[in-house]
């Protein structure tokens, strides 16, 4: 049994690392919960974000912040040029998760087409600094990943909660002709929504630049553990996308610190498995 | 007229559910739509809410014509549906599905004032307005349908069977309320398979079977006929009960 | 039997290729392209046919890897000797997956992919972390190759092809089998297929376990061919994204079609070699995938076959006449007796009594919600009664899955016809005649599905699929479906709404007919008029219960019966 100091860092990374997955899953959790599209190219287009913030950071010797600002706004109009495709094709739920597959699969090939299948490492001074919280290390980055991933959540909570819009994508989604008959314009806001899931792809990617290193490959690591958090999260749901983050993040973490980190991707599958066998009517 | 419908033919794919249906109502009136199940009764008042488009006929509105109209902006001209089966958004509070009612930009504006009028007319949904509206009883549920038309602030209300599954004496209230409402001004399509509670409280009515308008009237010349009974017993010698 | 003949001849022809003295490079590159033939068709076989896409294709190939590493490289076992046990692993494996998910009615559609998908990666952290592997790999470079022929490429070439024609072949008498039937029944209406006969549950074990066995040879083959076995290579998402991509491009629902894709995709993918040429092939497939998924959703095999040979071919009309009457089983008695059932709080149906006997049309009639589509179901065995017995003559139906009440001779219609979409009239019709009570030959089952259709007036639009039919057509059409499984039982929900006066009419005179060859009919209907000219009898629900029943003038004359259609005054 490791020590005491060891678990409660395991914790604080897994607390950490469960931050990127919230934010990752959450543009996933709202298009598939409010529009009923799996959107698979979603952590291509974060990976995309990722090598372009590096490219503009490494080449351009532009800030981090800089490059995020630049890219989010982009990525959140391609948000909405894939939604318009979506809308022309009256893409269904299934053929959705096909459709973003091979844009997935031609994403990963531009990656490497510019950037190779090497390893890239953004170097920034930020990258090795830290936080000593009593005898725990608490890594700046990453934490700053964490409380936007927070921030972001509680804000899209907030919007869908409390704003006419939100409240109306949120009805339209369980009943898109009464929504209708109330005045909702679905259509509109479904692009809206499509390019909101876009541009949380890119601030995902803006911190995966500066906290991992890059490979193109990395697609598709992601992808089971992203899915494990939105479902177990609730489709639809920012903030509890956000908690299982967290849940997933301590789980792998914790499991690393007592067993060995390779055995980390079973807790989260074997939960996914278990909700999906167990619990199928909340996905 | 405030609505007129002329010779609406109305089909869901090539399913045909009205095949002639010619209605008017006036401002100020409660005019009630009555006919068996399978009738065509909702499709008719969905079609004019906006959610089916007619195949043939003409369907206008304050002389505006529907027909030109954008499914969702046909709540603008004023016209509210408390549909069959109440239709909330169930994982939504109360007070969300209220909100979904003034989501046009006029009825948001005065939306503090017309909730203070739901309240009114349904005190409990105050006490429960956060709880999500699935959870409620069958009876709240369509205090909510109703409250959630009624913050769109409508000039014409269209109710689609709001008795339908309710205990005697939650129906009681719940044409109590038609009546508050009407009496405030709004202007009623009711279409009710409760043929006498509807003809209690209609000024008009029409009656529906298989698709087509078979008889119209003030209550007590239809109450005379035997066509209501035939279309809903299917006794052609009009025999009531034995 | 061309194409399988055919089969036999291109499998014949192409194995002496390695004897003509090929080059190396090209017996390798024929072996890729026949394992995906085998791995891409094995696939097709559970999620293709019927429609469970499974993003899992990746673990069952792994366990056929990893089967063959381990008792090869680990416990020296001869490898021909590995690859039935390879297949048999990956078989349990499925089996086992199966046997839980199947049952779940939720776990369809992308929910079956996802979980398949998150079960190829329990599979891999487990062997990666065991001492089936433990994380270096494994290694079979000194395991022996049996020489088929002289080159190792050229026994590698032999034995994929031998595979690929296997599966092959067994995909071609899986679509002309009933289990094939069955399986595209349920791709298109799981339920419906359930209802009209088929045992959905048996038949996706049987394809998930004969795919998944398939795949675990591939694997076998492909861990030698490879001789270095490790987990992130094995159990990536290559697997998995290439089967489906292959055949979704070619064609899931045929037989030929994922072959086709696998041709295409590994002939595409080989012409661009090296570097960043992969890169840029892997993103042409894709592309072409996306562009095959909108444009042509059944893929490309269908696509070409539907070009060459028009539709329209004109069936010669059967002449309108009964089908024997001979076969007609002996008449029965439906009864069901205090048949409760509640969904969630709902209290649907409470204490239901009533019987149907042989030649008699009972009309079941209630205002909206009353209970009566409910009671169907149950009768059917959609849903289970809570409570209550219903029994077809001496034999209890209660507790029996609905396919197997379907064989015992209850046969229904929906309100909203559920045709199989991808099924013509005729096939539609067939696939009742050969699950149902009358338990057709699939050859013989077109013969009797042409009468029904005939005895419905629709034969002339036998090769028709359903979205030609209009309505009228439709429920017609659900009608020669339920009369096609040879009904002692005949539960008819609604199928007079939505039809014209002159339609009803001729839709009347129909269960007349139906009425006269001793079949009991339950007939559900909101139009009052029909009911009172046909019925027997009258049966009035209303919120679960029986009101009223006797002859349809006494029945709907009842106090209690006016007062639910017409309502009660207010008291106050």
């Amino acid at each position: 049994m490791p020590s005491l100091t060891l678990l409660g860092q395991a914790v604080v990374s897994g607390l950490l690392a469960g931050g990127l997955y919230g934010l990752l899953a959450l543009g996933l959790s709202l298009s598939w919960g409010l529009l009923r599209l799996v959107n698979l190219s979603h952590f291509a287009l974060a990976l995309l974000g990722a090598y372009l913030t590096y490219q503009l950071g490494h080449v351009a010797h532009l800030a981090p912040w800089t490059a995020a600002a630049l890219i989010v706004p982009v990525f959140f109009v391609v948000g909405m040029a894939l939604h318009a495709v979506f809308a022309r094709f009256r893409v269904t739920e299934f053929t959705s998760l096909l459709v973003t597959f091979g844009l997935a699969v031609i994403l990963e090939s531009v990656i490497q087409w510019f950037w190779t299948a090497d390893y890239r490492r953004y170097e920034t001074p930020w990258a090795s600094a830290s936080t000593r919280v009593g005898p725990l290390f608490v890594p700046t980055l990453e934490l700053l990943a964490c409380l936007t991933a927070a921030t972001l959540a509680l804000a899209t909570w907030a919007w869908l909660r409390f704003t006419y819009v939100g409240k109306a994508l949120r009805a339209a989604a369980e009943d898109p002709a009464m929504a209708g008959a109330f005045g909702v314009n679905h259509r509109a806001h479904a692009f809206v929504l499509s390019g909101i899931s876009a541009a949380y792809a890119g601030v995902a990617g803006a911190f995966i630049a500066l906290i991992s290193t890059l490979a193109p490959a990395q697609i598709w690591v992601w992808l089971g553990t992203v899915f494990a958090v939105a479902i177990i999260g609730g489709l639809g749901h920012p903030v509890g996308a956000l908690l299982a983050g967290f849940l997933i993040g301590v789980s792998e973490s914790v499991t690393m610190a007592v067993a060995a980190p390779a055995w980390a991707p079973l807790v989260s599958f074997s939960i996914l498995i278990a909700l999906l066998v167990l619990r199928p009517e909340r996905v | 007229m405030l609505l007129e419908a002329r010779g609406l033919a109305i089909a869901y794919g090539d399913a045909r559910a009205v095949w002639d249906a010619t209605l008017a109502v006036d401002a100020g009136e409660v005019v009630a739509v009555i006919g068996p199940n399978g009738a065509g009764k909702s499709t008719l008042v969905n079609t004019i809410a906006g959610l089916h488009r007619p195949l043939a006929g003409a369907l206008s509105f304050d002389g505006l014509d529907l027909g030109a109209v954008a499914p969702h902006r046909v709540c603008r001209h004023g016209i509210a549906l408390v549909p069959e089966g109440r239709r909330l958004f169930a994982r939504m509070s109360v007070e969300e599905n209220l909100d979904m009612g003034c989501y046009r930009h006029e009825a948001r504006r005065a939306r503090a004032a017309t909730l203070e009028r739901v309240y009114g007319l349904f005190p409990i949904l105050r006490a429960r307005r956060r709880q999500a509206a699935g959870s409620l009883s069958g009876g709240q549920q369509q205090m909510v349908a109703i409250g959630r038309a009624l913050m769109a602030r409508p000039r014409l209300l269209l109710l689609d069977e709001p008795s339908l599954g309710l205990a005697p004496a939650v129906v009681d209230h719940m044409f109590e309320i038609i009546r508050a409402i009407h009496a405030e001004g709004v202007t009623i399509l009711l279409v009710e398979q409760n043929v006498v509670r509807a003809l209690e409280i209609a000024d008009r009515a029409y009656v529906l079977e298989e698709g087509r308008v078979v008889a119209e009237g003030p209550p007590a010349v239809l109450r005379e006929q035997t066509r209501i009974q035939e279309a809903y017993l299917g006794l052609r010698d009009g025999g009531g009960p034995s | 039997m061309r194409p399988a003949l055919g089969l036999v001849a291109a499998g014949l022809a192409l194995a002496t290729l390695p004897l003509a003295g090929l080059p190396a490079f090209y017996e390798s590159f024929l072996y890729l392209v026949f394992h995906w033939v085998a791995l891409a068709t094995s696939w097709s076989l559970l999620s293709g046919y019927a429609g469970y896409f499974s993003f899992g294709h990746g673990a069952f190939f792994g366990a056929g890897m990893y089967t063959t590493a381990t008792l090869t490289a680990g416990l020296g076992v001869p490898f021909l000797a590995a690859l039935p046990v390879a297949a048999a692993v990956a078989t349990l494996l499925s089996a086992g997956i199966g046997a839980v998910v199947f049952r779940i009615r939720r776990l369809r559609g992308e929910l079956f992919g996802l979980l398949t998908l998150a079960i190829t990666f329990v599979l891999a952290t487990i062997v990666l972390n065991t001492r089936l592997d433990g994380g270096p790999g494994v290694y079979l470079s000194n395991v022996p190759l049996p020489r088929l022929v002289a080159s190792p490429t050229g026994t590698f070439y032999l034995l994929a092809l031998g595979l690929a024609v296997l599966t092959l072949g067994a995909a071609y008498a899986i679509t002309r089998s009933r289990l094939g039937l069955g399986l595209f029944a349920i791709h298109d209406d799981e339920d419906v297929a359930e209802v009209e006969g088929v045992p959905t549950f048996a038949y996706k074990l049987a394809a998930f376990a004969l795919s998944a066995g398939i795949a675990g040879i591939a694997g076998g083959i492909h861990a030698m061919y490879v001789s270095y076995v490790t987990v992130p290579d094995t159990f990536s998402i290559t697997v998995p994204l290439y089967v489906v991509l292959m055949s979704v491009l070619g064609g899931s629902r045929h037989w030929l079609g994922p072959a086709v894709g696998a041709a295409i995709i590994t002939a595409s993918l080989y012409a661009f070699t090296g570097g960043q040429q992969a890169v840029i092939g892997r993103a042409v497939v894709a592309f072409a995938l996306i562009l095959v998924i909108l444009l042509l959703p059944e893929g490309v095999v269908p696509a070409v076959l539907r070009r060459r040979r028009p539709r329209a071919r004109a069936e010669p009309a059967a002449p309108a006449r009964p089908a024997t009457e001979a076969r007609d089983a002996p008449g029965v008695t439906l009864e069901c007796h205090d048949v409760w059932k509640a969904f969630g709080g709902i209290q649907a149906l409470r204490g239901v009594s009533l019987h149907v006997a042989p030649g008699e049309i009972v009309g079941l009639v209630g205002p909206n919600g009353s209970g009566k589509t409910t009671l169907i179901n149950v009768i059917s065995g959609h849903y289970a009664a809570d409570r209550g017995r219903i029994a077809l003559g001496p034999v209890s139906l209660t507790g029996r899955a609905a396919h197997a009440i379907a064989g015992l001779g209850v046969s229904r219609t929906y309100q909203i016809p559920r045709p199989f979409a991808h099924f013509t009239a005729l096939d539609n019709v067939a696939l009742a005649a050969t699950f149902g009570a009358a338990r057709c030959a699939p050859a013989e089952a077109r013969a009797e599905a042409r009468q029904w259709l005939a005895f419905t007036g629709l034969g002339r639009r036998a090769t028709a699929l359903p979205h030609e039919l209009n309505l009228h057509e439709r429920k017609f059409l659900e009608l020669a479906r339920a009369l096609a499984g040879r009904p002692r039982v005949l539960l008819l929900d609604e199928v007079l709404s939505g039809l014209n006066p002159g339609e009803i009419t001729s839709a009347v005179e129909l269960i007349r007919q139906i009425r006269a060859r001793g079949v009991a009919i339950l007939f559900v209907e909101h139009l009052m008029r029909a009911v009172l000219d046909l019925s027997d009898r009258v049966v009035v629900l209303n919120e679960g219960e029986v009101i009223a029943t006797g002859t349809p003038s006494e029945a709907m004359r009842a106090a209690r019966v006016v007062e639910v259609y017409l309502g009660r005054a207010h008291v106050a």
